[in-house]
């Protein structure tokens, strides 16, 4: 399986080697025309902010490899923003017990997808959709308008530590980031993806319980997108309707960016990672050109565009 | 073919094209009771047409995103284009191109965006859900520098022909099914459904596929920047940001009309009927005093039943 696993990911980390390049090429320019850019601590907060794309790309990423993509993000991000301090229990001392029960709903909110677009065979754009404009409605009728703050301990230390001069959110997505480069490509879990995402019918066919993996896949998207909304919770001190909105196109793009082919069965969250940093990168540079919000959308837009022949272009014809 | 026969083949063939849309029907009338029911004065002209002004900009959206599904893609960019519809109208009617000159450019506009995005999905061959994606977010940076805040000038003249008191809206709809049913009868229409349903059969029949397409996309953005261009009538500005909830709104209205995503599969009156579907819900929302955002939970919810019905009973139906 490992064998089988490499030339696949081969052909994924060529793709994304494009973004990287594009990263290193942005930050030692920018280092070098913009001041301050290229201190550590602004480098750090760039990868700081990319880890939340980081980590909601990864379900992101495994949804599109998986053939299908989650547009219920955001609002399991909101979601576990919201909800956590509404789970916090007197006898909690570390906090870690409401994170876990935060957490476990992020999930369940993965499974509801999963079974309905694996077992019920509803399009994943739909399922997704629908999930995230029902949840949508859900929050707002149970926070309201206003900000819910959050004093949860173990958040806190997340949101404030830094280990050897990292962040302990860093250290977070990177450990995220692992296991997951070592689901996808050295388990065999990992190669049902790219085989289901590249054709589910040969898949079934050839005895992969593609209800199961794409269960398993969708369940892992909630639970990322439920850290990434914790992540977010510590870093901001608050949490909101509305707090994940920015996330969901931050997400699809990272991945797109990172040459994961929309169409899936092909890719890696390798390019993910880079297609993170990018984008925070750019959104660092135009703030710092005083760029107004239209222009930021229009470049971020382009990007996109222009980075398309990394994607993959649709085979059918 | 005996006068009978006939007749009863075209009741036959009009019943199997239906078929997909009963239950559609079925909810769509139960609504429209219930709101009948909360709102006797709906039946009064006055309110009956502003029910129509307020159902437009959806019915069109769900008419643009139904076109483009048909074709087996997707636009995910409707929103934005519609704001930059309303954007382009408020702010040209006051140049010297003047309130028709606006009109026209803002048409113009939707056919452009359309083509082009149509252009980079057919011909090179780009998945439309990444090209929309991007195009939207080019699209709403677009409407952000030209009019950062609402503003921009809407003729009065015009506000009161599209949004005022006479039946202009309701005619527009006639005219929009009337358009498409004679769209479909010209090689491009016909091509559209069938390069959705099968591209592959479709090229090798002679079908101009790409030309479909790309026509299939400008249609598509036509409509979307007429439905700006109806919103800035409305308000009376321009707004760049007015549009975005219409994304949502367009494909839930298409998906319950009963467009597939693969193309080639639902109808114009299908989509044209889960908005008006949606339109009511809205409506009935408020009367019933529950809080606006109650209707996407519902939104939601019925986007899920709808498509996931026909895959249960197909799997009740199937022997095990």
């Amino acid at each position: 399986m490992r064998a089988f696993a490499l030339p696949m990911a081969l052909r994924g980390f060529g793709r994304s080697l494009v973004a990287y390049g594009v990263v290193a090429l942005l930050w030692i320019v920018a280092s070098a025309l913009i001041e301050g850019f290229g201190v550590f601590a602004h480098l750090r907060y760039i990868v700081e902010l990319a880890a939340i794309i980081g980590l909601v790309g990864v379900g992101q990423t495994l949804a599109v490899i998986g053939g299908g993509i989650d547009l219920s993000v955001s609002a399991v991000i909101t979601v576990a923003a919201i909800v956590l301090p509404m789970l916090s229990f007197a006898g909690d001392a570390t906090g870690l017990g409401a994170i876990a029960l935060t957490l476990l709903v992020a999930a369940a909110i993965g499974a509801v997808n999963g079974l309905g677009i694996g077992y019920l065979g509803l399009p994943p754009l739909i399922m997704t959709l629908a999930m995230a404009t029902i949840l949508q409605g859900l929050l707002v009728l149970i926070a309201g308008g206003s900000a819910v703050s959050v004093d949860n301990p173990a958040l806190n230390w997340l949101g404030n530590t830094h280990v050897l001069g990292i962040s302990a959110t860093i250290l977070l997505w990177a450990i995220v980031a692992a296991a997951t480069l070592f689901w996808l490509h050295g388990t065999r879990a990992g190669a049902l993806i790219y085989a289901i995402g590249t054709n589910p019918l040969t898949s079934l066919l050839s005895g992969v319980r593609v209800a199961r993996v794409t269960l398993g896949l969708y369940v892992a998207s909630g639970l990322c997108s439920g850290v990434a909304g914790l992540l977010l919770l510590a870093m901001n001190g608050q949490g909101y309707v509305g707090i994940g909105d920015p996330y969901l196109l931050s997400s699809i793009a990272a991945v797109v960016l990172g040459g994961t082919s929309i169409l899936g069965g092909a890719g890696s969250y390798v390019g993910t990672i880079a297609g993170a940093v990018l984008l925070v990168t750019m959104t660092a540079l135009i703030t710092v050109v005083n760029a107004s919000e239209g222009w930021r959308q229009v470049i971020l837009g382009c990007l996109i565009l222009g980075l398309l022949p990394l994607s993959g272009r649709d085979q059918s014809r | 073919m005996s006068g009978t026969v006939r007749r009863r083949l075209y009741w036959a063939i009009q019943w199997r094209r239906n078929e997909g849309l009963g239950a559609l029907g079925i909810v769509l009338l139960a609504a429209a009771v219930l709101y009948a029911v909360l709102f006797p004065g709906i039946f009064g002209a006055g309110a009956l047409n502003k029910f129509v002004q307020g159902w437009f900009p959806t019915a069109l959206v769900a008419a643009a995103e139904t076109i483009v599904m048909l074709t087996g893609g997707i636009d995910l960019a409707v929103g934005p284009m519609v704001s930059l519809g309303s954007v382009v109208a408020a702010s040209t009617m006051q140049s010297p191109l003047g309130t028709a000159g606006g009109v026209l450019a803002t048409l113009a506009l939707g056919i452009g965006v359309g083509s082009f995005v149509g252009w980079v999905v057919a011909v090179a061959r780009y998945p439309a859900i990444i090209v929309t994606l991007a195009m939207s977010f080019v699209i709403r940076g677009v409407a952000l520098l030209i009019l950062p805040r609402p503003g921009g000038f809407v003729p009065h003249g015009l506000s009161d022909l599209l949004a005022g008191n006479r039946p202009v809206t309701a005619l527009l709809l006639v005219l929009l099914v009337l358009a498409w049913k004679l769209y479909q009868a010209t090689p491009l229409g016909l091509g559209l459904v069938a390069a959705g349903d099968n591209a592959e059969g479709a090229y090798r029949s002679g079908v101009g596929v790409t030309a479909s397409r790309i026509s299939a996309y400008a249609a598509s953005g036509m409509l979307q920047a007429l439905a700006g261009l109806y919103v800035a009538a409305q308000t009376g500005s321009g707004d760049p940001l007015i549009g975005e909830p219409l994304t949502l709104a367009a494909i839930a209205a298409a998906v319950l009309g009963g467009v597939s995503f693969l193309g080639g599969q639902g109808t114009l009156r299908g989509a044209l009927a889960g908005s008006l579907l949606m339109s009511i819900l809205i409506n009935v929302m408020f009367f019933l005093r529950l809080p606006l955002v109650a209707q996407y939970v519902v939104q939601g919810a019925i986007i899920v039943v709808t498509v996931a019905l026909p895959r249960l009973r197909a799997a009740a139906r199937r022997p095990v």
